[in-house]
This record gives structure tokens, sequence and C-alpha cells, in this order.
């Protein structure tokens, strides 16, 4: 091996050896980043608690204070109609007895949500203190986040609309994606979502919402006293709604 | 060789007809995407449990089509095929124009179709799908561009960078458009397999496209091509449809065995109109017969046949893409393990889709667009060659 021959060697050697370098700490730093779970030990996590003992079938006081609370629009049709919070009726089997539950169903506010991650113009996405919201000023309504939202808790705005009940909130633009967004603008106030006082007032008590990382708040008294359940679990989306009585 | 380019004059009936045609489809899908952008979407009949409908069927078929046109031209740009160097030109602008067709249907979808130019430029988010596809799109357009200088200007290096880079580029537009539904959370779309059976679907049917229109092109503008090229690319044709048939084969295999996912491949085959396209529209007419066709002695060397098999693929791809895409919408997720969901302020079950007559005008009009600029282009610029003929046949004429 001549000269030349020894510094192209060596000299390829150090370019590789650094190129690699710098390739693998890329690569550890992104799986690092798609692998992180925020699990936010500190500061506020709000979450839900859902008592579906106490939820009767035939009540409907949180689905019209939120409509009413966040002008979420109604067309009278099941196929346009924006749904923040849906009440379900279950069935299932055990032995031979046939059970039934009814459920409302919720945007999840997952720690992982598909739907922030699918966002090509991170519309949908995550705030500190876990809700999940969407900016609906930059939405370009592709309806991808639908698309990825294991749990069908997203609506899109097909049509536009007619109703604007309460002034001091926007009415619903046509042409974006929403879902809950666990009454942003009142818990930021230090009042309660629309849902949760509505079904106070109805003298159910069965949704709670409250700061997971407090010890001391209502939701997490509930969830160490009760075996609660969170939907489809096993997905890895880490849902911070939880169910009691499922 | 020295291959002659020579640009339609566009002065006959016909070429008038074809683009008065196109002209009219183009704006007929102009006035309905302005009616869906007045009333809002819900009058294409997508609604909250199908929100994608035949645009993003359209999108991913377009996206499609334009890769195996590239094929065609990489035969020549990568592999050096000088017999296939004729099409090359064709090739490529048909690429470029089936995905601006692509990315035509997908804005026509959107809900914001102003914020479409900006927002996912600013605020691009690197773990979404569809914000690395535009990237890849774009790319892709501005890569045929330079390809097209490339090669009208005989640029016999930067030909051969250029189609390379091309002809990868490719592979991850389309491997891109496959992983928007295989990365996807859903029964019927999550499949690691779907990118590359995507690149398999889009190298069929853009060669079969490619073949239909290399020999209407030459027959229309009576320009010679000799018989034997059309052939080998019969021959492609039958390989790609070999190898969709068998990524088909390997992913409902899969959702039949694993029992989690045993109820949707049910639906997913025997479960309503879809699997009628899957049965009839894909695998029968749009796989199986083509490669009768293709393989058979007698019928794989006549270009009629191998014309006719191309169409079927065509039509069987397309179907392909529509069972992609709505049996996945369609198919509920299970919220509720062990449970049935009885009743609902909205459709839990298994969702109904119908394509609206509103989509189809709008389907035709970004077919209009496309087809009025691909007349354009034959009239102003030397897309095709005088005569194409077979290796031997040059030879022979040297």
């Amino acid at each position: 091996m001549d000269r030349r021959d020894f510094v192209k060697t060596a000299g390829g050697s150090v370019i590789l050896a650094v190129s690699g370098t710098y390739a693998f700490r890329i690569l550890t730093e992104c799986s690092a980043a798609w692998t992180k779970i925020d699990s936010q030990p500190s500061g506020r996590k709000w979450g839900m608690v859902i008592d579906i003992t106490k939820c009767p079938p035939d009540c409907t006081a949180c689905i019209d204070a939120c409509r009413y609370e966040n002008n979420v629009s109604h067309h009278e049709d099941e196929r346009w109609d924006v749904n923040w919070i849906r009440k379900v009726s279950i069935e299932g089997h055990v032995g031979k007895k046939k059970t039934e539950k009814s459920v409302i169903l919720v945007c999840n506010h997952c720690e992982n949500p598909p739907c922030a991650q699918v966002c090509p113009v991170q519309a949908t996405y995550k705030r500190h203190d876990g809700i999940v919201i969407v900016d609906h000023h930059r939405c370009i309504g592709c309806r991808y986040c639908m698309i990825a939202c294991p749990y069908n808790a997203r609506f899109f705005n097909f049509k536009d609309s007619e109703e604007w009940p309460n002034k001091n909130r926007p009415k619903r633009s046509h042409g974006v994606a929403e879902s809950c967004h666990l009454c942003a603008h009142r818990l930021d106030l230090g009042k309660k979502p629309a849902c949760v006082e509505a079904c106070a007032m109805a003298g159910n008590n069965a949704i709670y919402v409250g700061d997971l990382n407090d010890r001391e708040s209502d939701v997490s008294q509930l969830l160490l006293s009760h075996a609660a359940k969170r939907l489809k679990e096993d997905l890895g989306t880490s849902p911070k709604v939880h169910y009691i009585g499922l | 060789m020295d291959i002659k380019f020579e640009s339609i004059d566009g002065k006959s009936f016909e070429y008038r007809v074809m683009m008065i045609v196109f002209a009219v489809l183009a704006g007929v899908g102009l006035l309905a995407t302005f009616y869906i952008i007045q009333k809002g979407l819900w009058v294409t009949g997508m609604y909250t449990r199908v929100p994608w409908g035949l645009q993003i069927v359209m999108a991913v078929y377009y996206i499609g089509l334009s890769a195996g046109s590239l094929v065609i031209s990489g035969l020549y740009g990568v592999f050096g095929k000088l017999e296939y160097k004729p099409f090359a030109r064709i090739a490529v602008y048909i690429a470029m124009l089936f995905l601006i067709a692509g990315l035509l249907s997908i804005l026509t979808d959107q809900g914001r179709m102003d914020r479409v130019f900006i927002q996912p430029f600013v605020h691009f988010n690197l773990q979404s799908m569809f914000s690395i596809n535009p990237i890849l799109y774009v790319g892709h357009i501005l890569i045929c561009v330079l390809y097209l200088w490339a090669l009208f200007y005989e640029k016999k290096k930067l030909t051969k960078i250029v189609a390379t880079l091309a002809f990868g580029w490719a592979f991850c537009v389309h491997s891109g458009t496959g992983a928007i539904f295989g990365f996807g959370a859903r029964m019927l779309y999550e499949s690691p397999l779907l990118p590359a059976s995507f690149v398999a679907a889009a190298m069929a049917s853009g060669t079969a496209l490619m073949i239909i229109m290399i020999v209407a092109l030459f027959k229309l503008t009576k320009r010679h091509v000799d018989d034997e090229l059309i052939i080998w690319l019969g021959r492609f044709l039958a390989i790609c449809v070999i190898v969709v048939l068998y990524f088909l084969a390997v992913e409902n295999a899969y959702r039949a065995y694993v029992v989690e996912l045993r109820s949707a491949a049910v639906y997913y085959l025997f479960g309503g109109m879809h699997s009628l396209l899957f049965w009839i529209g894909l695998i029968f007419i749009g796989l199986v017969i083509p490669m009768i066709i293709l393989f058979r002695r007698k019928t794989g060397k006549s270009v009629k046949w191998i014309v006719l098999a191309s169409s079927m693929v065509i039509i069987g791809v397309l179907c392909e893409r529509y069972v992609i895409v709505i049996p996945g919408l369609t198919y509920p997720p299970e919220l509720f393990a062990g449970m049935e969901i009885t009743h609902s302020v909205i459709e839990e079950g298994i969702a109904k889709y119908q394509i609206s007559f509103l989509e189809v005008l709008q389907a035709f009009g970004v077919l209009g667009v496309t087809g009025f600029m691909f007349g354009w282009g034959l009239r102003y610029m030397k897309l095709l060659p005088t005569e194409a003929r077979a290796l031997n046949h040059v030879a022979a004429s040297k």
C-alpha cells in the first residue's frame, strides 16, 4: 500500500466512522422521540372518570349542556351531526344472563393521540395539561384524524351550523374536524366542564374531571378506590378517560 | 440510433373533439367542486362514519398510474434499453400528469382547500404520513420536470442520474401512499404489506396504461411501432399482475388466519358490494383473465389481446383501490370487547357508503384537466417519436 492509498483508506474510514456515529445518533434520537411516552409526572394532567353505574339510560343532560356550551352543530341527521359526547347502549352476556349498560363516549384525550400524530398541519395537538385539542383555524379538513382515531370520537363539520346558542363561544366553522376538548376554556378559568356541571345538576354525579397528577383530586381518589377500565387499552394510546362499572 | 421526435399538428377533427370533451369535463368538475365548497362536503355523500370517498380512491389510483409510466421511461433511462427510448418522453410526461391528477383529487377533497397551499408546508409534521407524502409528491413532479428537460435536450449523463433518482423516488411515493392506509389503526388498513402491494399494483396499472396509450397514440397519429416492443411490455405486465395477486393472497390469508382479524376478513371477502368488486372486478377481470391472456402463447403475442388485457388490469386496479379505501372505513372498530352496541346516536355497526353523482363529476373533472394537459403537451411539445422499432430492426437498418 503506498502513501496515497493509505491516506485514501484512512480518510475514508474516518469519514465513514464520523458519519456513521452521527447517523446512529440521529436514529437513536428519533427513536427516543417516537417511543417517548409523555407521562407528565409533574404539572397538571386533566383526566375524566365516568361512573356508568350512576348514568341513567334516558338522561341526556351532559350532551345537551355540551351542545349549548360549545355550539356543537346539530342538523337533525345522524350522518352529519357532530357529537362531542354520544351515548350508546351496549349489550353483553354473563353466562346466560344478558347485561345492558349505557355508556357515554367522548374523546379519550389519549397520552399518545393517534389523531395528533397523523395531523399533517399539527392542528390537532396535545396541550401540556394533556388535553387533545384542535386549532380550527389551522385544520385543512383532510379527515385523516378521523381515520386514525380508534374510538370514532372525532367528527367533521360537513355542514355549516345554523345554530349559535352560546354567543360567548365561537360558532363552529365548517370544513374542519373537531372533538371534545374537555371544555379547556372553562378548565383554564377554574370552572368545571359543562357536562360535569350538567350531570351534577341532574343529580347523577356520574362524570368527574380533575387532575390525575394530584393525589387528592376527585378523579385520583375515585381511581384509587374503584377498578376502572379504559377503552382499547391494548392499543397503547393510553386514554385519560376512565370508566367505572364497565 | 437516431430517433426523431415530432409534435402532432393538432388540426384534425378528432383532436379538436377530444380537447373539447376534456375541456367540458374539466369545466363540469370545476362547477361540481364550487358547488361542494359552497354547500359543504356533506353533498358528496360522505359522512361521519365514511369520511373518505371516491376522491381519495381516485387520488390513490392516479398516483399509482403515474408510477408505471415512469417505469417504462426507466427502461431506457435507468436500464439503458435503447429500444424503449422512443417512449421515454411521453412516459415521463404521463407520469407527471397523473401525479398532478392525484394531487388535484386530494385537493378537491379537503374541507378547507384555501389552507392547503400554506399550512402543510409551514406546520410540517414529520410523524404524519399525510405530511411526508406531499413532499414526496411535489418532489416527484419536480423530478419529472427535470427528467423531461434532460430528455428533451438529450443530456445523456443527466438523464441517467435523474432517471435513477426518479425510479427510486417513485418507489417511495407509492410506498408512502400505501402507508397512509397501511400504517393506520383500522382493522382492514393496518398492514405492513400494503406499501409493497401498492407499488406492485401501481406498476401493473401504470404499465397497462402505457401499453394502451402507446398503441392508441401510434395508431391514431399513424406512426409505426414494432409489435415486439408491446409484447415485451405485455410480459412485464404479466409479471406485475402475478406479484399483485401474490400480495393480495398473503394479505387476505393473514387476515383470515389471525383470529383477531377473522371477522374483518369475512366482511372484506364476503360482506357486500365491495366483495363483488373484489372478486369479480379485481380478481377475475383485473388479474386472472389478463394473466391467462398474457401467458397464453397465442394471445400473449397479439397486440390486440395485450391491449384488452391491459384495459382489464386498469379496471381491476381501480377496483383494488376502492376495496382498499372503502371497506376499511365501513368496517367498525370494536369499542367494547365482547359487547355489542345496540343503540347510539350515530351509525355504529357496519357503515354504508355509496358513490354520489357529484363525486363522479369531480373525478371526471380531474380526468378532464389531465386529458387536456395531455393533449396540449402532444401538440406543443415533441413527445412522440416518428417511429419505434425493436432492437434487431434497428441493427438491420444500420
